[in-house]
C-alpha cells in the first residue's frame, strides 16, 4: 500500500453518491452526499493544522437520500439535490436548510457556478432549473430538456448535461443566466433554451458521468461500458477531429472482457489530466493531451463512485461503494469508505506527448 | 520393467524445486523462478516483473513513489521482504528443513495408504511379507437396513415373488458339507428360514451342480444362500490371506450383518471369477443404496477400475462391488460415467461462461465483453431510487416549513375519519 494515503473518519453509512472538495485552493474540506440521506462536511486538517484522516464537522440530514452536492460561493454555503425532489441550499455556519425549487421527479445533479452565480439542477423529470442566488426571491427558470440528464459538469463558460439517449447539451452559461433571468418576470418560468451544441455522445452506451477541463478546452465524458472520450468544445472540423475515446476498467477473466462502468471523473486544475474510477474499483489518471495514463492506483475493496481533486490539486479524493452497479446489494457496515491520496508534486502531471 | 510405476521416488519429490513464498513446487528450477516472477514479483502497477522483491520494492518506491510492505500471493507467514528469494536461493536453512519434513510426512502417508488400498507391497520390498489390508466396515445403521431390505426380499421370493422367479440360471448350487452346519449356526439365521427351500422344492434354485464354483450363486437368491456357502468354502478368520481364489466375495452385499467384524470384503472381490453374462440385474438394482462402500474406497475404487476420476456432481458413484458383481454391467456403467463426467464437464464449461452473474453478455468487437452493467436505458441511481428502503415518503417525519406538509396532513386527517366511519359501519 501507498503509504501517501488515508481514510477519512466517520464515513457515510450508505452508499456515497457524490464528493466534492472546496474549490478554495487552501482548504481541505470535502462535503459527501449519500444515499443515508445525509450530507457530510469533512475537513482534512485537525486543529493543529496537519492533514490527516480528519474529522466530520457536520453532518446534514434530508428527507431522502441525496443525489449530488457542491459548494457554492464560499466554503460555508453547499447546494444539495435529492431523491426528495428539491434542491437545497445549506447555511453550514447556521446548518440551515433552504429550498431552492422542487422538481417533478427526484434530482440527479446541482453544480454552481461562481462565474454567473448561478445554481444549475438537472433532475429526472427532464428540467434543468437554473437560480440566480444573488436573487434568492425569484423562482427558478425551468429547463425542458431532451432527455434524463445523468450528469452534469460546467466550467466558466460553458455547461455540459449528459443525458439519456446519449444526447449531450452544451450550454452557453452566460446565454442560459440572461435567458433565465428574463423569464422571471412571467408567470410561467418555463423557457425553451436552444443549447449552444447539440451533440450525440461518442459513446456507444449510457453516459455515466462528464466532466469538463479547467482551462474550458472540452471534457471528457465516460458510460457503463468502461470506456471514456473526451471531445473539445470548439466546434471547427480540426478541434472535432481530435476527439477520441479509449476503452479502460475491465478485467479480463476466462477470455471474458468484464466491462466495468466508469462512475467517475475528475479533472485535475492545474495539471488538466484527469481521474477516472470504476465499478472494478479501480482509480487511474490519464493524460488527455498526450493520451496516455499517468498511473493507475491499486484496486479499492468496492466500486468507486465518485472521485474529485482537491482545490489546489494536492489531494485526490476516492468515495468507494458497494453494489453501486447493480443497485441491489445489501451495503455492509463498513463497506463505505473515502480515501484521500496526497498527491506527489508531479504525481498527477502529464509526461507530455510521445 | 514390467512394473508399473505408480509415483515419484521419495527422492525425486524432495529435489523438486518449490518456491518459498508459497510453498508450491515445480518440475524444475526456471518454472519456478518465472512462477515467483508471475506471482511474487509482479508489479501491480504496470505488470512488470522483477527478479526479486527487493528488486519489485526499488521498482515500486522509484517507478510508481509507493512503499512495497509484503510480497503478493504468499503464505502469512512468508510475506517478509527481509528474505532475499530468487528461485531456491535464499532460502533460510529451517524452512528448508521443515519442508523436507512435510514432503517426507506425505510421501510417508501416500505410501501408506497404498499399501492399505492396493495390498501391494512397498515400493522396492519383496513380495514377501502379506500387508495388512485395510479392513472394510460398514456402519451399524447400513448393516440393518441392508437386512431390512433383505429380509423384506426374501418375504417376497417366499410368496413367490417375481423377483425369485426372474432370477434367471446363472449358476448353480451345490449343497456342501459346510451348509448343513450353518443351517444350524444361530448367527445365521436368515439364511436358515430359506435355507431348507433349495433342498426341499428346489423350485426357485435350479440345482445344476457348477464344479468350478460349487458356493456360487448369483442373483437376489444367492444371497440369502450365501452364508452358508461360505461355511464350505473358507472360514471367517483366516481367509483374507488363505483362500485368494473363493468366490465368497461375490455375495459381498449379502453378508449377514453379524459378520462384520471379521469380514473384509470388496478388497479381495478383484479375484472373483468371471460370470455369466446372464447375469441379471434387476434383483441387484434394488439393492444399491443399501450398501455404499466407505467414500474414499469407492472413489480409489472407481480411480483403480474406471481409471479416471468420479464424477464430480454429487452422484453418488456406483458401489465398487456391484461392478464386480455384474460384469454385464461394466460396460453400461462405465458409459454412464463417462456421461455423467461429460454432462460434468459440460456443466462446469457452462458454469464457467455465465458465471459473472449470467449477466447480458455483449460482443466487443472481437472479444466477448460482459458488462456489469448492461441496462442502457435506466442508470444504476434511478434503479436504487427505486429500491423500498430509498422511497422517499413526504410526511414521514413531520419535516417543517414545506409546503406539501400541510397537504398531506390535512389529507391525513380526512382519509382518519373515513376510517372511523368505516369501522362504526361494519
Amino acid at each position: 500500500m501507498a503509504s501517501s494515503q488515508f481514510t477519512v473518519a466517520s464515513p457515510p453509512t450508505d452508499a456515497i453518491s457524490a464528493l466534492r472538495f472546496s474549490p478554495n485552493p487552501e482548504s481541505t474540506r470535502i462535503v459527501a452526499s449519500s444515499w443515508d440521506k445525509n450530507v457530510y462536511l469533512y475537513d482534512l486538517r485537525d486543529e493543529n493544522g496537519a492533514v490527516g484522516e480528519g474529522k466530520l464537522l457536520q453532518k446534514f440530514e434530508h428527507r431522502a437520500p441525496v443525489l449530488d452536492v457542491c459548494f457554492g460561493a464560499t466554503e460555508d454555503e453547499i447546494y444539495t439535490a435529492g431523491l426528495d425532489w428539491d434542491v437545497r441550499k445549506i447555511d453550514i455556519a447556521s446548518s440551515t436548510q433552504t429550498v431552492l425549487s422542487t422538481h417533478e421527479a427526484g434530482v440527479r445533479s446541482v453544480v454552481y457556478s461562481k462565474e454567473h452565480n448561478l445554481v444549475i439542477s438537472a433532475s429526472w423529470d427532464s428540467t434543468l432549473h437554473v437560480h440566480h442566488t444573488n436573487d434568492p426571491a425569484t423562482a427558478p427558470a425551468v429547463i425542458p430538456l431532451s432527455s434524463k440528464p445523468f450528469s452534469v459538469s460546467l466550467t466558466a463558460t460553458k455547461l455540459v448535461v449528459a443525458m439519456a439517449s446519449r444526447a449531450l447539451h452544451i450550454y452557453d452559461l452566460k446565454a442560459l443566466a440572461l435567458l433565465s433571468a428574463q423569464s422571471e418576470g412571467e408567470g410561467s418560468n418555463k423557457i425553451e433554451v436552444e443549447p449552444w451544441q447539440r451533440r450525440e455522445s461518442s459513446l456507444k452506451f449510457m453516459t455515466r458521468s462528464v466532466a469538463c477541463m479547467p482551462d474550458d478546452a472540452g471534457y471528457a465524458s465516460s458510460s457503463i461500458e468502461g470506456r471514456v472520450a473526451v471531445e473539445w468544445f470548439d466546434p471547427s472540423a480540426e478541434s472535432q477531429a481530435r476527439k477520441y475515446a479509449f476503452k479502460c476498467h475491465r478485467q479480463t477473466a476466462d477470455d471474458i472482457d468484464v466491462v466495468y462502468p466508469v462512475n467517475a471523473l475528475a479533472f485535475h486544475p492545474v495539471h488538466g489530466t484527469f481521474a477516472s474510477g470504476g465499478g472494478d474499483g479501480v482509480v487511474a489518471l490519464w493524460d488527455g493531451i498526450a493520451k496516455r495514463r499517468i498511473r493507475q492506483y491499486q484496486k479499492y475493496p468496492s466500486s468507486v463512485a465518485a472521485v474529485d481533486f482537491s482545490g489546489n490539486g494536492k489531494y485526490l479524493a476516492i468515495a468507494i461503494s458497494p453494489g453501486f452497479e447493480d443497485g441491489k446489494d445489501d451495503v455492509v457496515e463498513g463497506a463505505v469508505k473515502i480515501f484521500v491520496r496526497e498527491l506527489g508534486e508531479t504525481e498527477a502531471k502529464g509526461k507530455g506527448a510521445k | 520393467m514390467g512394473k508399473k510405476r505408480r509415483g515419484p521416488s521419495l527422492e525425486e519429490l524432495l529435489a523438486r524445486p518449490w518456491c518459498y513464498y508459497c510453498e508450491r513446487d515445480f518440475d524444475d528450477l526456471k518454472i519456478l523462478i518465472s512462477h515467483q516472477k508471475a506471482k511474487h514479483f509482479k508489479c501491480e502497477r504496470c505488470g512488470r516483473r522483477l527478479n526479486t522483491a527487493g528488486g519489485l520494492s526499488v521498482h515500486m518506491s522509484q517507478v510508481h513513489k509507493e512503499q512495497l510492505s509484503t510480497v503478493d500471493n504468499a503464505l502469512p507467514n512468508r510475506s517478509s521482504l527481509d528474505v532475499e528469494i530468487f528461485g531456491m536461493e535464499g532460502v533460510p536453512e529451517d524452512i528448508i528443513q521443515t519442508h523436507n519434513q512435510r514432503v517426507l510426512t506425505q510421501f510417508q502417508q501416500a505410501e501408506a495408504e497404498r499399501q492399505a488400498e492396493t495390498g501391494n507391497p512397498p515400493a522396492g520390498a519383496g513380495a514377501g511379507g502379506q500387508p495388512a489390508k485395510k479392513p472394510k466396515l460398514e456402519s451399524v445403521s447400513d448393516l440393518k437396513k441392508r437386512l431390512a431390505e433383505h429380509k423384506a426380499k426374501k418375504a417376497e421370493a417366499l410368496a413367490g415373488g417375481s423377483s425369485g422367479e426372474a432370477t434367471p440360471v446363472g449358476a448353480g448350487q451345490t449343497p456342501t458339507p459346510g451348509y448343513v452346519n450353518a443351517t444350524h449356526s444361530p448367527a445365521r439365521r436368515q439364511p436358515a428360514v430359506l435355507i431348507p427351500q433349495p433342498y426341499g422344492t428346489a423350485s426357485p434354485y435350479p440345482q445344476t451342480a457348477s464344479p468350478v464354483y460349487p458356493s456360487f450363486s448369483p442373483g437376489a437368491q444367492q444371497q440369502f444362500s450365501a452364508p452358508p456357502q461360505y461355511n464350505a468354502g473358507y472360514s471367517p478368520q483366516p481367509f483374507a490371506g488363505s483362500t485368494p481364489g473363493q468366490p465368497y466375495g461375490a455375495t459381498a452385499p449379502a453378508f449377514p450383518p453379524q459378520q462384520p467384524q471379521t469380514h473384509t470384503p470388496p478388497q479381495s472381490t478383484g479375484a472373483f471369477p468371471p460370470r455369466s453374462g446372464s447375469l441379471p440385474t434387476p434383483p441387484n438394482l434394488p439393492q444399491r443404496p443399501a450398501m455404499p462402500a466407505p467414500p474414499v474406497n469407492a472413489y480409489q475404487m472407481q480411480q483403480m477400475h474406471m481409471g479416471h476420476a468420479p464424477p464430480a456432481n454429487g452422484e453418488q458413484p456406483p458401489p465398487p462391488q456391484q461392478q464386480q458383481q455384474q460384469p454385464t454391467e461394466a460396460t453400461p456403467i462405465a458409459a454412464s460415467v463417462d456421461d455423467l463426467i461429460s454432462g460434468a464437464a459440460k456443466q462446469a464449461e457452462a458454469g464457467a461462461g455465465e458465471k459473472p452473474k449470467g449477466e447480458e453478455k455483449k460482443k466487443d468487437k472481437s472479444k466477448q465483453g460482459r458488462l456489469v452493467y448492461s441496462d442502457n436505458e435506466t442508470s444504476p441511481e434511478e434503479k436504487m431510487a427505486r429500491l423500498a428502503r430509498y422511497a422517499y415518503e413526504p410526511d414521514r417525519r413531520g419535516e417543517t416549513a414545506l409546503e406539501e406538509v400541510p397537504a398531506a396532513a390535512v389529507v391525513g386527517t380526512i382519509r382518519e375519519t373515513d376510517t372511523v366511519v368505516d369501522a362504526t359501519g361494519s
